[in-house]
C-alpha cells in the first residue's frame, strides 16, 4: 500500500507519537535525567496516558451532569429545545419500533421460547418466570435496545453532529448566542433516555409474547398467556420493578449522550470513515459498560 | 427603537490572542455608535470572520477589553453572553444550515431561541425579509437542496431577522449578487434608523460605489491590525 491510500487514524496515530515524543523531550529538558526527573517523567506519562484514555469518559461524565442539571431549569425549555426534543424522541421511538419489535419476537424464538422448553424438561416450571425476567428482560433486553439503538438513531447523531462541528457550523450556533449544550445535547440525551424505556418495554413485551406463542404452538405450555404474564410479573421483585425500567433508562442516556458529545468533540482532521467506527465502538462499549455494572450491583 | 444610547460596541487596547485567533496581537481600539454603519475592508475572509467572533466575545484577549452595549464580554457568565451575542446578526464566516430540518427553521431558530416573540410575528417578520432579499417566500426545502444564490438571500434574511442591535455582514455584493444592493442597503438604513450598529466587511472597496450611500466610517483591517480611514 502506498503512503496515499494510508487511512486517516494512521496518521492520526502517528501524530500522538509525535506528541509523545515531543512530551518526553520537553521533560527531560526540565528535569535532566536525574534520579527525580525520571520519577517525574514517570508520572507525567502515567498522567499522559490516564489523561488521554479517560478524556472522553470525563467529559461525557461532565456534560452528563450538565444535561441533568440544566433540565432542572424552567428557563432551559425553550421553544427550540422542546421541538428538538419532540423530533428526535418521534425519530428514536418511531424509527426503532419495528426493528426493536422484529428483534424482541427473535428473541423471544431463541431465548425465551428455548428457556421454557428446557426449564420444563427438566422439571423445573416454577423457575420459569423468574428466570425469565432475570434473563431476558433484565440482561438481553437492555443490550439489544442499546446496540438497536445506538445503529438505528445514535450513529446518524453522531456523524450529523460531527459533520457539523468539523465544518464549524456548531462554532457558528455558538455565535448566535445558541448553546449547543441546551439546544442540542440536552433534548436529544433526555429523548434517547426515554425512548429507552419505551423500546426497552416493547422489546421485553414482543419477547415473551413471541416465546409463549412458539412454546404453546409446540405443546411446550398449556397454560393462557394470562396465567403465563401472571407467573412472570409475580416473579418481579420489588428490587426488579426499580432497577429493570432504570437499567432501560440509564443505557438509552447513556448511548444518546455519548453520541452526541461524541460529535460535538470531533476534531478537524476527523472525516465520517474515522467517525463511524469510534462512535460504534465508544456506544457498545457504554451499553455493555452499563449492562455490567448493573448486573453487578444486582 | 433601540433605547440604548451609548457606544453599541468598544474596543479599548484589546489585544487578541493569537494562538487563538490569527489576528495580529496588536491593541485595537475602537468604537461604533448607535446608527453607524462602519465599512471594514479586509482582504482576507478568514480574517473577517474572526474578528466578527472577535465582536462577538468568542476570541480570548491577551489584553484590553471589548464592550457590547456597555458590557465587558470578560465579565459576564455563559448564559449571559449567550443572550448578548442573540442581539448580533450576523452573516459572516460559516454559518449553520444544518439539514435536520427546513432552511426556514435555521433562518428563524435564532428568534425562537432568545425570544418570546409568537411564531405568527417571527414567521411575518421572515417572509416579509425573505421577499425583499428576492425570495419567492420563506424557503421550506432543505438547506442542501437551495442553490447558493438562494442560500446567500437566505443568510442576509438570517442577519437582519429579529431587530439585531448589532449587524456583522460580509459582502454578498462581491459574489456577483447585484440585485441584492438595493434590499440590503434599504435594510442597512432601516436598522440604521432603529439605533443599530452595522458592521460591514468588504474585499475591495473601490470595487462598487454601494457603500458610501450608508457609510459613516471607514475601517482597514490588515496584518498590522485596525486602522481607520477617511469617510468620503
Amino acid at each position: 500500500m502506498s503512503t496515499g491510500e494510508q487511512p486517516p487514524s494512521g496518521s492520526r496515530d502517528e501524530a500522538d507519537s509525535d506528541d509523545r515524543e515531543l512530551l518526553h523531550a520537553a521533560e527531560e529538558k526540565e528535569h535532566g535525567d536525574t534520579p527525580g526527573g525520571r520519577f517525574a517523567r514517570f508520572l507525567g506519562r502515567i498522567g499522559h496516558q490516564v489523561r488521554h484514555h479517560l478524556w472522553f469518559f470525563l467529559v461525557t461524565l461532565g456534560a452528563g451532569w450538565g444535561v441533568v442539571s440544566e433540565s432542572l431549569r424552567r428557563t432551559s425549555w425553550r421553544r427550540t429545545v422542546l421541538f428538538e426534543f419532540g423530533s428526535t424522541l418521534r425519530e428514536v421511538t418511531m424509527g426503532g419500533l419495528f426493528s426493536t419489535l422484529v428483534s424482541g419476537m427473535l428473541a423471544g424464538v431463541s431465548v425465551v421460547s428455548q428457556m421454557i422448553y428446557w426449564l420444563g424438561f427438566a422439571g423445573m416450571d416454577e423457575k420459569t418466570g423468574s428466570l425469565l425476567v432475570m434473563i431476558d428482560v433484565r440482561e438481553v433486553a437492555p443490550i439489544l435496545v442499546g446496540i438497536l439503538m445506538l445503529g438505528r438513531s445514535g450513529m446518524l447523531t453522531f456523524t450529523e453532529l460531527g459533520l457539523l462541528t468539523t465544518s464549524g457550523q456548531t462554532r457558528a450556533l455558538i455565535a448566535d448566542g445558541v448553546d449547543p449544550l441546551l439546544q442540542i445535547v440536552m433534548p436529544r440525551t433526555l429523548a434517547y433516555m426515554i425512548a429507552g424505556l419505551t423500546l426497552g418495554i416493547q422489546f421485553s413485551l414482543a419477547s415473551l409474547v413471541t416465546g409463549y406463542a412458539v412454546s404453546r404452538a409446540s405443546g411446550a405450555v398449556s397454560n393462557p398467556i394470562w396465567t403465563f404474564l401472571y407467573d412472570v410479573i409475580t416473579a418481579m421483585t420489588p428490587h426488579d420493578y426499580l432497577f429493570i425500567p432504570l437499567k432501560f433508562i440509564v443505557v438509552g442516556f447513556l448511548v444518546g449522550l455519548g453520541c452526541c458529545i461524541g460529535g460535538l468533540t470531533a476534531s478537524s482532521s476527523d472525516t465520517i470513515s474515522t467517525m463511524m467506527p469510534r462512535g460504534f465502538s465508544r456506544g457498545m462499549l457504554i451499553v455493555m459498560a452499563v449492562s455490567v455494572i448493573f448486573s453487578l450491583n444486582l | 427603537m433601540n433605547t440604548y444610547s451609548g457606544p453599541m460596541l468598544e474596543f479599548l487596547e484589546a489585544r487578541p490572542s493569537f494562538e487563538d485567533s490569527g489576528l495580529p496581537p496588536v491593541p485595537f481600539s475602537a468604537r461604533v455608535m448607535p446608527g453607524d454603519c462602519i465599512i471594514v475592508e479586509c482582504r482576507d475572509a478568514e480574517r473577517a470572520a474572526m474578528f466578527a467572533d472577535m465582536c462577538s466575545g468568542m476570541v480570548s484577549l491577551q489584553s484590553g477589553a471589548i464592550r457590547f452595549m456597555g458590557l465587558d464580554w470578560s465579565e459576564l457568565r455563559y448564559r449571559q453572553m449567550n443572550a448578548l451575542r442573540g442581539r448580533i446578526g450576523r452573516m459572516v464566516g460559516t454559518q449553520c444550515w444544518s439539514d435536520r430540518y427546513g432552511a426556514h427553521y435555521s433562518m428563524m431558530l435564532k428568534v425562537i431561541y432568545h425570544t418570546g416573540r409568537s411564531m405568527e410575528e417571527v414567521t411575518d417578520e421572515a417572509i416579509r425579509l425573505s421577499e425583499r432579499f428576492g425570495l419567492p417566500g420563506l424557503p421550506v426545502s432543505l438547506p442542501s437542496q437551495m442553490s447558493s444564490a438562494d442560500k446567500v438571500r437566505a443568510s442576509c434574511v438570517r442577519a437582519f431577522i429579529g431587530k439585531p442591535h448589532l449587524v456583522l455582514i460580509s459582502d454578498p455584493l462581491a459574489k456577483g449578487e447585484a440585485d441584492l444592493a438595493a434590499p440590503l442597503i434599504s435594510s442597512i438604513v432601516e436598522a440604521m434608523d432603529r439605533g443599530a450598529a452595522v458592521l460591514w466587511f468588504v474585499r475591495n472597496l473601490s470595487a462598487r460605489t454601494d457603500y458610501s450611500q450608508v457609510k459613516t466610517g471607514l475601517w482597514h483591517l490588515t496584518d498590522e491590525g485596525l486602522s481607520s480611514g477617511r469617510s468620503s
